[in-house]
């Protein structure tokens, strides 16, 4: 077993100095995400490494193999499941500094990019060229694409977009002894391929357990001209999901469907108090874009349908308007504790996805979970697909608020599974939601485990994550 | 952690859920794009101390003296937590447990607590210009081997030739015309000793617009000391200017420096315990604050003078004036009310240009870095003119302009205005 100082003395020599960061006040920041459970425990890496070439990578992924030394990639640390936190100690690749865009092939709509890329600061690069990069995290602005990748993250246009990996053509990634792999092709350019097992699909989500991604070719698509977001507000929460489920059945697939709970829409409003939404039981966001002609008919469609139960709606077209709107929306998951004087947002069993059909039960229980544990549950997220937000608001200083919001999610988690429905629906497992995960996939997981091994028959790659520790 | 300076740390740090927008906002991360150098790593590490998990010491010091207090992340953060209040609280902390640095000391509680002496010292800086000496040491590259953060300030210091303004301008002057107002000049180290001509327009710009100006003695307002963690001092300049310039029996108090009056508007209430008589007059005194921008725009209405400038101008919001007073509208219109100049917006222009008072000579080449993006801003909007209302900005922003090889000019608003009139320039 190497000792710390000389792991760091063997990372500042292979890499530089300047690229190693071995000071336990420097390394207690590299301990925590967003995960509520992060930042109750201290998971202090040996060192911090920010790699800024696939070299690099390869360098010390032979040091770390040959060394039996976890390796936990690391992106923004915006998760929320504690997947870029080393639980087992060892080298977190900060990757974040490492933002490069490889190139952009804008005939073939298509782009790569380095890991550490900010999602935000790529569309502002491809909106340029009239071309974005669709799934749409609340922390847009700061999520990296190898994050995204990562987790095979979505967000606010998942329904009419899709997830992260409906867009990743190829990887190249060092694998767990230093070898570099390239999938989907090693010289291709293709938009679809079907060639051999897709290995692709394999690390999108795999959450650092397999490898390290060190550059990502993702496709892109021309950036819609127009969009417009309808806001509705409803009395009753049963409303609200069947105006979704009307405008689904009339053609209409909306980039996406937001919804936020009485609280959420109070959060919304304290955080943005020009915002100005009444008081409901719940509000929609619609967004709908495209070309004009398609925007302002859809519009006018979803429009006629909410007004059928909705007490307010309103149409806005106007740059100023949609950016708060949306933004209001985006940024709920930080804002929720605006509803509390005193409390705190935390995460923990935050990101539930239930069959659309039973997303208003799953609604209700949820609040019923909330009072019985006597904890305030703010509600959002994105109706379209059923992948729901909760936030309990807490006061983190009193043990018997944080032990009630535990339990919160464990219902909020076994609730999931009892609606058909799944513990996550974009953030991932790390180590927040691994003890669910064999009542959630049965013998799967035990395929996934075997594939693990095959790849990283060490299990030096983010350990302690996605499988409870055998 | 006990502080002067009033804030609940337990309260404040429990609010931090870790999101990490404050990555997406601050200047500094941007730059390093290491953890320990953003906002959201700098308050962990707050809370490790405030947790008693680990002691102060000279490298927690390091990071959180990393932080320019622009405010970015505060402004943007959806919990609401106000990191750079957070930093200055802990920095009183740390000062009252870290042996702090001698020269520190000289300067933060020998010279800016004696005007005579600041002014008297500023001879010897005067005397290293005008005997040719920087230029000498810069040409020669000599200026590279001097300590750090000398050579920096070398660098940074513009020519400061021209007389003191607290010499030049009268303790009282008139309005033109008949008395709307009577105004104290609250007057900066930085204008009175590194660009006086601003205050001497300034004054001469309010009395155009029926002010009755007077310049009172007062101490520096005490932001260096904020900064620095030095409260014992500040308190002590804070209760003397209170009592100088509550006394002087003013409508309002108007300065052309936004840390001055983010400082007397905001942070003076922050010494002291609510209910106490000082507290009291902290905000008796932040009623009365105004910056010289909003002033005009919004008591006294611009009246510009019948000569037009024919200049193309653009404006960058100093942090204390748009995120610390949401001033930054009144600095636009005043420009747009001149005549002859060409009003273009920069892009970002209310990103810190990395001054932050001292922060540009303490932390040099990180400072410089946050200054190159400003500057790109800068030729990119083709002003000829740069207007801001921060002496620290305008010294920072001329450097970078000249450092850069651009042509170009950095004023405050109220210069280009009084260019409309025929200026008195009190001899």
């Amino acid at each position: 077993m190497i000792e710390k100082s000389q792991l760091v003395k063997d990372m500042q020599a292979l890499l530089g100095p300047e690229k190693v960061i071995s000071s336990k006040l420097e390394r207690y920041t590299y301990t925590y995400d967003s995960s509520f459970l992060s930042q109750l425990n201290e998971y202090y890496p040996d060192v911090v490494v920010c790699p800024m070439n696939t070299e690099d990578v390869q360098k010390i992924m032979r040091y770390a193999y040959k060394n039996d030394i976890p390796v936990t990639p690391r992106g923004a640390g915006s998760g929320q499941t504690g997947g870029s936190v080393a639980v087992k100690g060892g080298i977190v690749l900060d990757l974040s500094g490492w933002t490069d865009i490889v190139e952009i092939d804008e005939s073939n709509m298509q782009v790569v990019v380095r890991p550490g890329i900010v999602h935000a600061d790529l569309n502002v690069v491809l909106s340029s060229y009239g071309l974005f990069f669709p799934p749409d995290p609340g922390s847009s602005k700061m999520a990296t694409i190898g994050g995204m990748v990562g987790n095979n993250a979505s967000g606010l246009r998942a329904v009419k977009f899709g997830n992260t990996g409906q867009y990743v053509l190829g990887l190249e990634v060092v694998l767990p002894d230093g070898e570099v792999m390239k999938t989907g092709g090693l010289h291709s350019r293709a938009l679809k391929s079907v060639s051999g097992i897709n290995l692709t699909s394999l690390y999108v989500g795999s959450e650092g357990t397999l490898g390290v991604i060190t550059q990502i070719r993702l496709k892109v698509l021309p950036k819609p001209p127009v969009r417009g977001i309808l806001l509705t507000l409803f009395s009753s929460l049963d409303d609200a999901a069947a105006t979704v489920l009307e405008v689904f059945k009339n053609g209409i697939i909306p980039s996406g469907i937001e919804i936020l709970d009485d609280s959420g829409i109070k959060a919304a409003n304290k955080f943005q108090p020009d915002l100005k939404l009444p008081e409901a039981e719940a509000a929609l966001f619609f967004e709908i874009n495209g070309s004009k002609a398609a925007v302002d008919f859809e519009g006018q469609q979803v429009k006629e349908i909410a007004e059928k139960r909705a007490s307010v709606v309103e149409w806005a077209t106007d740059p100023q308007r949609m950016g708060k709107l949306w933004q209001g929306r985006a940024v709920i998951g930080a804002a929720s504790a605006r509803v509390k004087a005193g409390a705190t947002r935390i995460f923990c069993g935050e990101d539930v996805c239930f069959p659309m059909a039973k997303v208003p039960e799953a609604l209700r229980r949820i609040k019923e979970i909330g009072a019985k544990h006597n904890t305030l549950v703010v509600i959002y997220g994105h109706i379209g697909d059923g992948n729901m937000h909760t936030a309990p608001i807490i006061d983190p200083l009193k043990p018997e608020e944080v032990e009630a919001a535990h339990r919160v999610a464990d219902d909020i988690h076994q609730l999931a599974l009892e609606l058909e429905g799944s513990t996550t629906g974009e953030h991932g497992v790390g180590f927040t939601r691994s003890q669910y995960m064999v009542a959630e996939h049965g013998k799967a997981l035990e395929i996934m485990r075997i594939i693990k091994d095959a790849i990283d028959p060490k299990g030096i790659m983010n350990p302690g994550k996605i499988w409870v520790e055998r | 952690m006990k502080t002067t300076y009033q804030i609940n740390f337990a309260e404040e740090l429990k609010k931090c859920v870790r999101c990490g927008e404050c990555r997406a906002n601050c200047p500094i991360f941007s730059e390093s794009k290491r953890e320990p150098d953003s906002p959201r790593g700098r308050l962990a590490l707050v809370k490790l101390l405030q947790d008693g998990k680990i002691q102060a010491s000279a490298e927690l010091s390091e990071k959180l003296y990393g932080c320019l207090l622009c405010k970015t992340c505060a402004v943007n953060c959806p919990s609401g937590v106000i990191t750079d209040e957070i930093m200055v609280g802990v920095r009183d902390y740390l000062d009252d447990v870290l042996d702090r640095n001698i020269i520190k000391k000289l300067v933060l509680r020998g010279f800016l607590t004696r005007p005579a002496l600041l002014q008297a010292s500023f001879s010897l800086v005067k005397l290293y210009q005008k005997t040719g000496l920087n230029d000498v040491l810069t040409r020669s590259k000599l200026i590279e081997h001097l300590p750090e953060t000398m050579s920096a300030g070398a660098k940074i210091l513009p020519d400061v030739s021209k007389r003191l303004a607290r010499g030049r301008i009268p303790e009282v002057v008139k309005p033109y015309g008949e008395k709307r107002f009577r105004v104290a000049y609250f007057l900066g180290c930085a204008t009175n000793l590194i660009y006086p001509d601003v205050a001497v327009s300034g004054v001469d710009v309010l009395a155009r617009h029926g002010c009755e100006v007077i310049t009172p003695a007062v101490q520096c307002c005490g932001m260096p000391h904020l900064a620095y963690g030095d409260t014992d001092t500040m308190v002590q300049m804070a209760k003397n200017n209170m009592k100088v310039l509550l006394s002087a029996q003013v409508d309002a108090v108007v300065t052309d420096c936004s840390s001055c009056s983010a400082t007397l508007a905001e942070s003076y209430q922050k010494l002291f315990e609510p209910g106490t008589v000082e507290y009291n007059q902290a905000k008796e005194l932040s009623s009365k604050v105004y910056d010289l921008s909003k002033f005009l725009v919004e008591k006294t209405g611009i009246q510009p003078g019948p000569n037009p400038v024919n200049v193309t101008v653009t404006y960058h919001d100093p942090c204390h004036l748009k995120r610390g007073q949401n001033v930054f509208k009144q600095p636009r219109e005043l420009l747009k009310a001149i005549p002859g100049v060409d009003f273009k917006e920069m892009k970002e222009a209310d990103r810190c240009c990395g001054s932050a008072g001292s922060f540009s000579i303490m932390h040099h080449d990180l400072s410089m870095k946050v200054l190159e993006r400003k500057i790109s801003n800068i030729a990119a909007s083709k002003a000829a003119v740069v207007a801001t209302s921060c002496p620290t900005c305008t010294m920072q922003l001329s450097y970078g302009l000249k450092s850069h090889g651009i042509a170009g000019q950095v004023v405050h608003p109220v210069q280009l205005l009084a260019k409309t009139y025929k200026i008195v320039d009190y001899p």
